[in-house]
């Protein structure tokens, strides 16, 4: 840790014009808001992005749509281990990313560079729909509520590991 | 792998890397020769189009910067432009100035990480940036805090750095204080430098020796390189006003794709972008971009397409230099908007994107409903150009294997930088040999 107030940043990806894409960026301005961290960062649709909004933070909290084969809405935590420890080795694009360069590539870029968050918890929310449009699929709304609790449940525990 | 006649040849990848987007890309072959290439895209635009129908023409700005996360100014300049147009506004000169500090912001994010993350690892032999970063940190780090500047911009004078939602049809929601715009200079200066740097390292890298018989279109924009505004033309002497470019430029569709195909009207296919900017407007760089220019041994028109990194790195320092002449001249705009009242009317915007030029077309009623809607990305007008690029590579390039061959192709196509799309996927490649 730098300091003893950690600093937390959170980040939504996706684009609200690929339906259940959309919900990394409405969960995590909700849970922003709810545990008044301040500003979110995102709606980003390009991980890349990244770099420079988290740059040698205590924690960086992604949130994402995902796409694995479990039920839509469906809520998954990962911790990346960040700047010190392994990373599954991965491309470019994250084989679980719909994005251009997915988050495995940027935290790699990001270590490369010693840019790297110390930990980085990726809040996976299952889609089903990711055609064009706007709206999330019903199981994917559902589950918003319960998504943003857990968020909000990581930003507060990072925050009080000072 | 054999590659004998009569034997199908199909190189199967999960998609192409460092391409904003998705597509697939198929090939075919009929005894050794490349008969068909077919570069299929998919287009947000179109679907935006239908989206805009019905919706107030305020709304336009912020619906399309969404289209690319990699270029939403662009999106929000040509919507700006082509709203005013048609309700018959002229915005003052501080707005149009405000305007071309914000467009160069994004041209600095934009252009740093293509140079940078995506282009740059295929002339050093790097899988991806990741893997330059491990060999030459200094130079990501070089390319990071440049676009790092562009954030900067983007996040005064837009508000934030991806999306910025302080642009509005007439100007912006709020001028940036004179001291938050006159913080930039420094950050500009010092990127500037990193700039000419890039210019300097690119122009080392090795080229393979191909000129492309291009048609080049571009904006103009008296005494200046164009960015926000300017009139559509031609390195084969087209000089059109915007809605005369728009009524040339025919989409069609084409049997074997789902993506338009942009081309003028009875005349071959076109090349938009850096390098069609750059041959119709390097006689009025500035000063120390045509230095810059000249040191890296580039003539008035480069038509080398794997020399676009070189091109594009040039207008990294117009884009810096520009910046910096704006924000030591900041004035204020006040009011931050021109009134702009609907009626009923046709306009068309054109602003250069980083990948190229960029057309809205719009029809609103009398109380600013959009009635129709027409977008042209860059990418669809270079579509067919850039299938024409990947022909020949794929053609003198019959004899390797399936991995270099797909190597070659990814690089012709980065070449151009396509946006394909942002929020989206993969691109596969095919080439059947028969």
């Amino acid at each position: 840790m730098t300091g003893t107030t950690p600093r937390v940043v959170v980040a939504g990806l996706g684009s609200e014009y690929r339906r259940d894409d959309g919900v990394g960026p409405l969960i995590a301005a909700r849970a922003v808001d709810e545990a008044g961290l301040g500003s979110v960062i995102g709606p980003l649709v390009d991980p890349l992005d990244l770099l420079g909004e988290w740059d040698e933070a205590d924690l960086a909290v992604v949130v994402d749509a995902v796409r694995s084969g479990v039920a839509p809405g469906t809520l998954t935590l990962v911790e990346l281990t960040g700047a010190h420890g392994s990373v599954a080795q991965a491309g470019p694009r994250g084989a679980t990313s719909t994005h251009g360069i997915g988050l495995a590539g940027v935290l790699r870029l990001a270590r490369a560079i010693d840019r790297a968050p110390a930990r980085v918890v990726v809040v996976g929310i299952e889609g089903e729909d990711f055609g064009r449009g706007t709206g999330l699929s019903p199981a994917v709304e559902a589950a918003v509520p319960a998504a943003v609790c857990r968020v909000v449940d990581v930003i507060k525990e990072g925050r009080a590991c000072a | 792998m054999t590659h004998g006649s009569g034997s199908p040849r199909t190189i199967g990848v999960e998609g192409l890397s460092r391409v904003e987007g998705e597509g697939s890309l198929r090939v075919v072959v009929h005894d050794g020769t490349v008969t068909d290439v077919a570069l299929e895209i998919f287009e947000p635009p179109r679907y935006f189009e239908a989206l805009l129908v019905g919706r107030h023409f305020t709304e336009a700005p912020d619906i399309t910067a969404r289209i690319c996360g990699i270029c939403p100014v662009a999106y929000q300049m040509s919507a700006c432009s082509a709203m005013e147009t048609a309700c018959g506004v002229v915005v003052d000169d501080r707005v149009a100035s405000l305007r071309r500090l914000l467009y160069c912001g994004e041209w600095i994010q934009s252009h740093a990480l293509h140079i940078y993350l995506l282009h740059a690892p295929d002339f050093l032999g790097c899988a991806d940036a990741v893997e330059l970063a491990e060999r030459d940190r200094t130079a990501v780090e070089r390319g990071l805090s440049i676009k790092r500047t562009g954030n900067l911009i983007m996040e005064t004078v837009g508000g934030r750095a991806v999306h910025p939602v302080n642009v509005r049809v007439g100007g912006f929601y709020r001028a940036p204080d004179p001291e938050a715009v006159a913080a930039l200079a420094e950050p500009l200066r010092r990127a500037r430098d990193a700039a000419l740097e890039t210019v300097e390292w690119v122009s080392r890298f090795e080229f393979p020796d191909v000129i492309g018989d291009y048609r080049f279109v571009a904006l103009r924009d008296p005494g200046r390189y164009p960015i926000e505004r300017g009139r559509p033309a031609s390195s084969d002497g087209l000089d059109l006003g915007p809605a005369e470019f728009g009524d040339l430029a025919v989409e069609e569709h084409v049997a074997r794709s789902t993506a338009l195909h942009a081309r003028l009207a009875g005349r071959d296919p076109y090349l938009t972008g850096p390098m069609a900017r750059y041959a119709l407007n390097s006689d009025v760089l500035p000063p120390i971009a045509a230095d810059a220019a000249a040191m890296a041994g580039l003539g008035p028109v480069c038509s080398n397409p794997f020399q676009s990194i070189v091109v594009r790195s040039v207008e990294l320092v117009v884009a810096c230099d520009e910046a910096l002449a704006l924000v030591e001249a900041y004035l204020p705009p006040d009011p931050p908007a021109s009134e702009v009242r609907p009626r009923p009317g046709v306009g068309t915007g054109v602003t250069e994107a980083p990948r190229g030029l960029l057309l809205h077309r719009y029809e609103i009623d009398a109380e600013g409903t959009i009635l129709a809607a027409r977008i042209m990305p860059p990418t669809s007008q270079n579509q067919l150009t850039i299938e024409a690029d990947l022909r020949r590579v794929v053609q003198e390039g019959l004899h390797l294997e399936d991995d270099d061959l797909q190597w070659r192709c990814e690089q012709a196509v980065r070449n151009h930088d396509p946006c394909i799309s942002c929020a989206a996927h993969f691109l596969d490649l095919s080439v059947v040999e028969t």
